[in-house]
């Protein structure tokens, strides 16, 4: 046990490592980007105003000072540092002075809500079929869901959303194309609101899973079909244990341990969002919230949203380490 | 328990809690309460979309703080706002605007002193806010006051460099003095896109920090209420005031719908279906092919022109701009040999697929300027004459339109116009003939050399620069064909796609960019919009930023001349047309950059619901749904059914 602990704190610290140095890094290439984002608000406005270039200069001054861009890059390194052991991450240049974790707050949920759900239905879907035609590989109908599969899988992503757009908001309008929830709900815990949100979840979620269950089989497939070969399958096979103990127990039990290290990792990529999806569909969420503060020079929302993609990342891999031993009795944490 | 259940238990936890925060944020963030559907009738409700993305801040209503992150033309500016003159960027109704100037909260038109260090302005009596308080020279004073002396706000360095002191000298009368002469101080009040919005004192002067106030929900002066919103900051909802007729929009007439919804982030490929099934009333726009392909199946839609090209040209002016304090581009002949081998044709169908309203002149065709200017100046450009140094050369074609509404004909028939007069307003007045024999004797005549197919610059090296290109759009498309249509005749012009083309023009670090240095009022001759920031007191050293719109950062003496005697008269002296044509002239003859169409916007409306939509044929506002003049509209439709 004392093993484990010590296993347990050397994986801790890495943690530790990857967030301060991913952060760090997100830091640096915000920073140093060429977009200033005192300039990219002055952009707005003086786009479309008749502003005498004195008023200018003195808006950009007042601007400057408000947002402490003018501040030595160290200095604002460490004080980033210091208000985000306080749990702050400043105010949003975007939405100033509104803080910048309360936008990633309001998106968050819409992003794990559709991404969680869309990847476990991938996921389940994917490795049931997937161990199955992986186990009975003659059968009729997985062949035909291999092929299926295979055939969606390589198509891009935006098309696939794209035709059903087509298919479900025009040529057979039945489901929302746009939006999170209908303008006729309240949000709240009543029915009304949550079937509105599964209602304009399914065309989102049915892209997704669309495109994404195919590399799931494909992957599961193939582990279980060098599975089936091993002694212990045909030994089992021989001894007249039942089939679904074999399949369910022996065969997909054992293939199921790399998937489960993957889907872990692609669970903790979901922080970042899905930025086509979130287009094509006007569904709120992360990827969008990226590319505007990205596009705005909006540092300090870059930084939250990647403060929370790295450290998801980093903590799943980190849970994934600690369950390895758990799940696999072959992984020692010696 | 099993380890297996501990798992599967753990992870339900987990997955519930996370749905439920997940519903527990948008249960906090929802401001608004929700409206019921069966509260829209179609023939009381208007769908309009706003080109704005995700609203970031959807509960921030407070125009008065820079980039707050709520949303500006999500029906904020357009419904909720006024000010105290509004200039349309077309005809304005008729009746309501003189010259496309709307008296709105003024009661006439600005008074100066004789030295343009004073004005004075009379307000319209009766207008209230939304709250019932009466509207009066005390909010404009506390306007332009509190953002004097307020850091953040929009017009604080706008007022804090130009007014002395600003008082009501009566409820209804406000009396500003300027700290230095500025016969266009009255179009900081003027809205061409958006302008200094009058704060409601009453309820600002109890706020202890503005710059952190969402103003939610903000009290009106124009016509609608604030119903509702999306907490995700996709939608709007607004609702006529009971006491609309107490607004100035209301005195020039009823707005018709009961409800105003508008729409955000959505994709060009939803918006044709969102049309095409009822749910949008008014596009903001749309792709070319997207315009032709819905004009071509849905009757009840319509652009701008009753047939091709739709567009709505906006008081806009795309070029190629040189930047001149590059040494490549220093010599005049040089930007005119760049501008003598360009093929209008091929700019206009690689660009707009033929739908490109085309300006030879620095003044965009739009509006009414083709009434002031490119109508008035068509025989002097017909006649006018390049030295190239070898011989004199008329550039100017006339019939470029007629030619290139004749090449789109083939496909879109007879909805291109056959009348040279429609032809002119739809396609532009003409261009320059590409005349490449032209352009090789100018560079000659300026000490460039040819080497093989390769123009070589007096220094002996190639004549080669970037062309900076925005990432996508009919721009990034104008950009590529230029730089690929120079290429073709010597000169190593390479298209560079920038995302920060608006931060590199700022401060002169390009070659030459495509994108506009001119933009205008539109519905008014004056040309300061854009003009006065020209003067070369402002141009800087290369790398420092500049004001807007002189991005070429072009000086001459002649140049300044000009801007200093519109500076000297009034905003509607017949004289400020005169001096543009001088400026028109002085811009021909230096070329600082080549202009080349008005940046039209495929809007479209749909008369399925609604109709009395402005068009070419009545041209009273602009249909564009971003701009806040937009308001006028509401008061001109009418449902289709009772």
């Amino acid at each position: 046990m004392q093993g484990y602990f010590w296993f347990v704190g050397k994986r801790a610290l890495q943690l530790l490592a990857v967030v301060f140095f991913g952060i760090s890094a997100t830091f640096f290439v915000t920073h140093l980007s060429p977009i200033d984002p005192v300039e990219q608000v002055l952009g707005r406005m003086t786009a479309r105003a008749n502003f005498a270039p004195e008023a200018i200069v003195a808006m950009r001054q007042a601007l400057t000072e408000m947002y402490g861009t003018n501040e030595p890059l160290l200095s604002q390194y460490i004080n980033f540092w210091l208000r985000l052991m306080r749990g702050d991450l400043g105010p949003s240049l975007l939405a100033f002075p509104t803080p910048a974790m309360a936008l990633v707050m309001r998106a968050l949920p819409w992003t794990l809500g559709l991404l969680i759900t869309s990847t476990i239905i991938t996921f389940v879907i994917g490795n049931l079929f997937g161990g199955l035609a992986g186990y009975a590989q003659d059968n009729k109908f997985f062949k035909a869901f291999g092929i299926v599969a295979m055939g969606l899988q390589p198509i891009p992503y935006y098309i696939v959303a794209f035709i059903l757009l087509i298919i479900f908001g025009f040529l057979w309008p039945v489901l929302p194309i746009s939006g999170g929830f209908a303008m006729n709900v309240t949000p709240g815990w009543n029915w009304t609101f949550v079937g509105s949100v599964l209602t304009h979840s399914i065309l989102p979620a049915l892209s997704l899973v669309l495109v994404g269950f195919g590399g799931w089989f494909i992957g599961m497939r193939a582990l279980v079909s060098n599975v089936v070969t091993e002694d212990y399958v045909t030994y089992a096979e021989l001894a007249g244990v039942e089939r679904k103990t074999i399949v369910g127990g022996y065969v997909m039990r054992n293939a199921l341990v790399p998937q489960f290290t993957a889907l872990a990792m692609t669970l903790g990529g979901v922080f970042s969002g899905t930025v086509i999806t979130e287009q094509v569909f006007n569904y709120p969420g992360m990827g969008s919230l990226l590319i505007d503060a990205v596009n705005a020079g909006d540092y300090s929302l870059v930084l939250a949203v990647s403060t929370v993609s790295v450290s998801a990342v980093a903590l799943a891999i980190f849970i994934v380490d600690l369950l390895h031993p758990l799940l696999d009795p072959r992984v020692r944490a010696e | 328990m099993d380890r297996r259940s501990f798992l599967i238990g753990t992870t339900a936890i987990g997955a519930l809690m996370a749905a439920g925060n997940g519903l527990a944020f948008a249960q906090d963030a929802a401001e608004g309460s929700a409206p019921d559907l069966a509260q829209f009738p179609r023939n009381e409700t208007v769908i309009v979309h706003n080109p704005e993305g995700i609203i970031r801040n959807p509960a921030w209503f407070n125009l008065w703080v820079v980039g707050g992150g709520g949303g500006t033309s999500n029906g904020l500016h357009q419904l909720t706002t006024d000010t105290l003159w509004l200039i349309d960027p077309d005809a304005g109704v008729e009746g309501a605007s003189e010259n496309a100037v709307y008296n709105s909260l003024a009661d006439g038109p600005w008074q100066y002193n004789d030295d343009f260090t004073e004005m004075t302005v009379k307000l319209k009596q009766g207008i209230a806010w939304s709250d019932g308080v009466d509207f009066t020279a005390d909010d404009v004073v506390y306007t332009v006051e509190k953002q004097k002396a307020t850091p953040g706000m929009p017009f604080n360095g706008a007022f804090s460099t130009q007014v002395a002191s600003v008082e009501a000298t009566d409820p209804y009368t406000v009396h500003f003095t300027l700290n230095a002469p500025n016969s266009r101080f009255h179009t900081l009040f003027s809205v061409r896109w958006t302008g200094a919005w009058i704060m409601p004192k009453h309820v600002f002067e109890n706020v202890e920090d503005i710059t952190s106030f969402p103003n939610n929900p903000p009290v009106s002066l124009g016509p609608y209420t604030l119903h509702s919103f999306d907490p995700n900051g996709t939608w709007y909802i607004w609702e006529k005031r009971p006491d609309w007729e107490k607004t100035a929009l209301g005195m020039v007439g009823e707005p018709k719908p009961r409800f105003i919804i508008y729409r955000n982030n959505i994709t060009t490929d939803n918006r044709l279906i969102e049309m095409r099934n009822g749910n949008l009333d008014m596009v903001h726009d749309l792709t070319p092919e997207g315009t032709f392909s819905i004009v071509q199946q849905d009757s009840q839609v319509q652009g701008w022109f009753p047939g091709f090209p739709y567009a709505h040209p906006d008081p806009t002016l795309v070029m190629a701009i040189f930047n001149h304090q590059n040494p490549k581009f220093q010599d005049k002949r040089v930007r005119w040999a760049l501008a003598l081998m360009l093929d209008a044709r091929a700019m206009s169908m690689a660009s707009y697929r033929g739908a490109a309203t085309l300006s030879a002149i620095s003044v965009p065709p739009t509006g009414t300027h083709p009434r002031d200017y490119h109508g008035p100046l068509q025989d002097f450009l017909i006649n006018y004459e390049v030295d190239t140094g070898t011989r004199k050369v008329k550039p100017y074609d006339p019939t470029i339109g007629i030619q290139i509404a004749d090449m789109v004909r083939p496909q879109f028939g007879e909805s291109v116009p056959t009348d040279e007069a429609a032809i002119r307003n739809a396609f532009g007045y003409g261009w320059w003939k590409q005349d490449i024999a032209a352009a090789e004797e100018l560079l000659t005549a300026a000490g460039f050399t040819k080497n093989g197919n390769q123009w070589m610059m007096p220094d002996g090296q190639p004549f080669s620069f970037s062309v900076m290109v925005p990432q996508e759009g009919v721009v990034n498309r104008l950009g590529t064909i230029i730089a690929q249509t120079w290429t073709q005749n010597g000169v190593q012009a390479t298209a560079e796609v920038a995302t920060d083309s608006w931060d590199r023009q700022r401060v002169g670090n390009y070659e030459c960019n495509i994108a506009w240095a001119v933009e205008t009022w539109g519905g008014h001759p004056d040309l300061s919009f854009f003009l006065d920031s020209y003067h070369s007191s402002y141009v800087v050293e290369p790398g420092q930023s500049q004001p807007d719109r002189n991005w070429m950062r072009w000086r001459d003496p002649r140049l300044d001349e000009i801007i200093e005697k519109i500076r000297g008269i009034d905003f509607n002296d017949p004289l400020g047309i005169e001096y543009g044509h001088e400026f028109v002239k002085l811009h021909l003859e230096e070329m600082p950059n080549i202009p080349i169409m008005a940046y039209n916007v495929f809007s479209i409306q749909s008369n399925r619901f609604w109709t009395g939509w402005p068009n070419a044929e009545r041209p009273y506002a602009n249909p564009v749904t971003n701009w806040s003049n937009g308001r006028y509209i509401f008061t001109q439709i009418t449902p289709v059914t009772a």
